[in-house]
């Protein structure tokens, strides 16, 4: 389908009465399709309205042109009919002269039988025959938006715009209003605007859901495809696998704004202090039982130890929050999934692909992930990886969903990796899908996936809630795999070389210190509390694998303990990170960099882990865990990635590129 | 059984009654009470000369007030005619006045309101010409009509043009931006526009000056005749009982322009509640 809508680099600039100026939107590019409705959201004074008037005409834009099949838009007009917030209907006329205003003016053309019949039907088609001869102040606020709908669609427009349409209304009008527009604007194939600020009515409603940043500057943050099939009822579009997943993205997003805003207001230089160049850091985490270096580190004055005196924790739901975070300057340093930092330094998290250098000290924790699926499978019998394979050749027309929680993250490549191995393909025979670790077992029980691969306390808990099982944990799969390492901005280390070995150092006492048997129950108690994991503590088992949790049922294996410290857990692996991009390229995820051997000097900052470990007084470490060696009896040899790829039997389309890493210097924090 | 209905029927229609007086008792007692003490108070006050003018009994005891409050519709030529009459050529001159500055003002108070050019050139003009007093306008008029009919025309239009335009030119600026918005959105002539939205919206303002206006114009004109000496109207009437001291007869046309000012303006919110819409108000 043509363009029907297009919105070309438009910007807004508000003079202000002060005298200076208030740039409301920059740079907005959008293109509607015919009969398509979209939804644009977000924060209040986000300039949602502004755009839909500039689409109206009623505004326009400072630069940039909005053109409607091809016509550049320079005023208002019936083609481009608006549904204002407050209806605007005229309080002295009947509902029937409102909408006959309307379309004697436009429609004027008609011989007058016509109009008078279109007027009528327009009133029955919202249903207010019995309110007709009524004048808009007795009616409710239901009834009158029924009226300005009606005016809006009896002009025949060719674009239907609404301002927060549902805004003013109660649940129940509101739920009736939705389902009206979304029958009338089917029947008619209206093509819609709609600003809102309800994450619901977006989904219902749209096609495709803009969200708009905050201002000033506002811009199109992120797009998302509403893939839910029409025509929709308000009840049934809930339990669509989509659903949840794209609610949560817009939250995700909206919240995200909000504290994109917060941060922004409460942004502080660099305090150098102790000879270290910057004390007052952001640290990002996600709550998982993985996080307990961070959180032990700050509760048990670690940091402080190390001259690092005002440390804030950053808690995320999900790891594109600490993504988002890294990427935009509002963290320091993170811990992330052992694949991420070089993800991103190949471009992974930018729709661009571009590289945003990162490095990595520290292997802050090994193991601790597993393989969940639901409990009804364990009912038919299936408690293995060829039991698996065999239900989806058995079942090829049932899309099965899996949950992982990021595509760099260890359990993304693990599941695939076992999946593969175990003859299934991860993109063809199952789905896997994005989703916050805390929201995997809602998920799990609502059956909108199938199974997931999360780090614990989920795996552990959806087996104790019965809702799944484990039918593989990574002990099985490569047993002393990398779970999170810590991650900087490339440029961030090398501003602050001092601050990233004394990061290090503490977090790897904290390492050490939750290694240590005796302060199992100390560490599990504080990651229950609400600054952390928010969970009852039974879920939270750190390293101890004769637990009560191995003697559960068969399926439930040994519990998939952390190592936190020791045995050369801790030095960041080349080989390892080699291992994460081959497998991320594997999965067409992100290039195969030619220059591999750079990238992995640059992002492996072996110096400042052997820096931060001598000062500390850790002697054991080695300087090689040896190859790495998989389930499946196949060794990873770090000499020649690229036969190994080539020798993969379920693979994608791999690319191999030169991934230039500039010495772009971005001014950190 | 019916006996008991009908029975029942009779005890209602006098509760009815009843009921009507204990709600309109409480509107109409007070009122009427302070007036009858006031009317006590101001015959004291007269009768043991502490003020200089007559009681309120001295409209019956005089006998020439007595004829003009018992016969006000006599006519002998001339100014000499009943207050009816007196009042009524009052009441026609403020009638020709205020339509006249009705027109003119609603007419220049759109003309202002939709052009923001013309209210900045001519709104200085209009705050400082209606800070003049209405009696300040009569030699103006005198001496440049030369005619007291006329001149007393002009200055009833010139006093209560100001309420009607300026509150007028507010009513049409004020118009919500929503309907603005639903003009340009629809196209909307300008004719659709002026009937079905600017003067809609800007009806209750423009009635809110009219209703000011009338008792600004009532003022004006007994103001005006005062001056203009040697015509029919109440104005002058009272003007005419000074200078020949009937203090009584003054009186007495007092009550009448009080009575009629108080119509007026009653007559006028009537009119304002049946043609202004409700919610507008």
């Amino acid at each position: 389908m043509s363009v029907f809508v297009a919105v070309d680099q438009i910007e807004k600039v508000f003079n202000l009465s002060g005298g200076g100026q208030y740039v409301a939107l920059k740079g907005i590019d959008l293109e509607i399709k015919k009969g398509e409705f979209i939804s644009l959201i977000g924060h209040s004074g986000c300039g949602k309205s502004t755009l839909l008037n500039m689409i109206a005409g009623l505004d326009l834009p400072t630069d940039g042109e909005v053109s409607l099949e091809g016509e550049v838009v320079n005023g208002p007009g019936p083609e481009r009919m608006v549904v204002f917030q407050n209806y605007s209907l005229l309080p002295w006329l009947t509902v029937r002269e409102n909408i006959a205003l309307a379309v004697e003016e436009v429609l004027g053309y008609l011989p007058k039988g016509e109009q008078k019949s279109i007027v009528e039907e327009h009133i029955d088609m919202v249903g207010l025959r019995p309110h007709a001869d009524k004048q808009p102040n007795r009616l409710s606020g239901g009834q009158k938006q029924r009226v300005a709908i009606a005016r809006a669609l009896a002009i025949r427009p060719k674009l239907l715009l609404l301002d927060e349409p549902f805004g003013a209304l109660d649940a129940l009008t509101r739920g009736n209003l939705q389902e009206k527009l979304m029958q009338i604007c089917q029947e008619h194939e209206v093509t819609g605007v709609m600003v809102t600020h309800d994450v619901d009515e977006a989904v219902l409603l749209s096609d495709r859901i803009v969200m708009l940043t905050n201002g000033p500057e506002s811009k199109i943050g992120q797009i998302l495809e509403v893939d839910i099939p029409r025509p929709r009822k308000r009840m049934e579009v809930v339990s669509h696998p989509s659903y949840y997943s794209l609610r949560s993205e817009m939250i995700y997003f909206l919240n995200q704004q909000k504290r994109i805003k917060k941060i922004r207001a409460r942004k502080t230089a660099a305090i150098a202090r102790h000879g270290l160049e910057k004390v007052n850091l952001e640290i990002g985490f996600v709550p998982l039982t993985a996080c307990a270096p961070v959180a032990i580190a700050k509760e048990k004055g670690f940091f402080k130890k190390h001259g690092l005196d005002e440390v804030s924790l950053v808690r995320e739901t999900s790891w594109r929050g600490i993504v988002d975070g890294i990427a935009g300057g509002y963290v320091d340093a993170a811990q992330m999934p052992s694949g991420m930092p070089l993800w991103m330094t190949l471009g992974g998290h930018d729709k661009d692909n571009r590289p945003l250098s990162m490095v990595s000290a520290l292997t802050m924790t090994r193991n601790g992930n597993a393989i969940s699926l639901c409990k009804r499978f364990y009912d038919q019998g299936i408690y293995s990886l060829a039991d698996f394979k065999k239900m989806l050749l058995k079942s090829p027309n049932i899309q099965h969903r899996m949950g992982i929680v990021h595509p760099s993250s260890m359990h993304n490549l693990l599941l695939r990796y076992w999946l593969a191995a175990g003859g299934i393909d991860p993109d063809r025979d199952v789905n896997l899908q994005n989703l916050p670790p805390a929201q995997m077992i809602v998920d799990l029980q609502a059956g909108s996936i199938d199974g997931f691969c999360v780090g614990e306390p989920w795996n552990y808990r959806a087996a104790m809630e019965g809702v799944g099982f484990t039918v593989a944990t990574d002990l099985e799969i490569w047993p002393g795999h990398p779970g999170k390492v810590l991650g900087v901005r490339e440029d961030w280390a090398n501003a602050y070389p001092n601050t990233h070995i004394a990061l290090v150092k503490a977090l790897l006492e904290a390492g050490q210190y939750c290694a240590d048997p005796k302060n199992a129950l100390e560490i599990r108690q504080i990651l229950e509390s609400r600054e952390y994991l928010s969970t009852d503590i039974s879920y939270i088992q750190l390293g101890d694998p004769a637990s009560a949790s191995c003697n559960l049922d068969r399926p439930m294996r040994e519990y998939a303990h952390h190592i936190f410290f020791g045995d050369g857990a801790n030095r960041p692996s080349r080989t390892e990170h080699l291992w994460h991009i081959v497998q991320m390229a594997r999965w067409g995820d992100v290039p195969f960099p030619r220059n591999w051997l750079e990238i992995l000097e640059r992002g492996c900052r072996v110096s400042v882990f052997s820096t931060a470990a001598r000062e500390l007084g850790v002697l054991d470490v080695k300087y090689n865990r040896g190859n790495i060696q998989l389930f499946d009896g196949s060794t990873f040899d770090a000499e020649d990635p690229i036969s190994y790829l080539n020798n993969l039997k379920i693979k994608r389309d791999f690319t191999m590129a030169e991934i230039i890493l500039d010495s772009r210097t971005i001014k950190a924090a | 059984m019916t006996a008991n209905i009908s029975k029942r029927n009779s005890t209602n229609s006098q509760s009815a009654i009843g009921a009507w007086w204990k709600k309109q008792s409480q509107n109409i007692l007070p009122p009427l009470i302070a007036v009858v003490i006031f009317l006590v108070v101001w015959q004291l006050a007269s009768s043991i000369g502490l003020v200089k003018i007559p009681g309120p009994t001295s409209m019956v005891t005089e006998q020439r007030t007595r004829i003009y409050l018992m016969y006000p519709f006599f006519d002998l030529g001339g100014t000499n005619k009943g207050l009816f009459w007196q009042t009524m050529a009052s009441l026609q001159r403020v009638f020709i006045g205020y339509s006249l500055a009705a027109i003119v003002g609603i007419a220049l108070g759109i003309l202002v309101g939709t052009s923001a050019m013309l209210n900045k050139a001519l709104d200085p003009i209009f705050q400082f010409l209606r800070m003049i007093p209405p009696l300040a306008w009569v030699p103006i008029s005198l001496a440049a009509l030369q005619q007291n009919q006329p001149a007393a025309l002009f200055v009833i239009f010139i006093t209560a043009i100001w309420p009607i335009l300026i509150n007028t030119a507010v009513g049409v600026q004020q118009i919500p931006q929503d309907y603005i918005n639903v003009r340009r959105v629809l196209r909307l002539s300008n004719q659709k526009f002026f009937f079905k939205i600017l003067l809609p919206s800007a009806l209750p303002y423009i009635f809110t000056g009219l209703r000011i206006a009338i008792g600004l114009a009532w003022l004006a004109i007994i103001a005006a005749e005062i001056i203009m000496s040697g015509i029919v109207g109440i104005g002058f009437f009272i003007w005419d009982a000074y200078q020949n001291n009937y203090i009584s007869d003054i009186i007495l046309a007092l009550f009448y322009i009080g009575a009629v000012g108080l119509i007026l303006d009653k007559a006028m919110g009537y009119l304002q509640e049946r043609i202004v819409p409700n919610d507008k108000k």
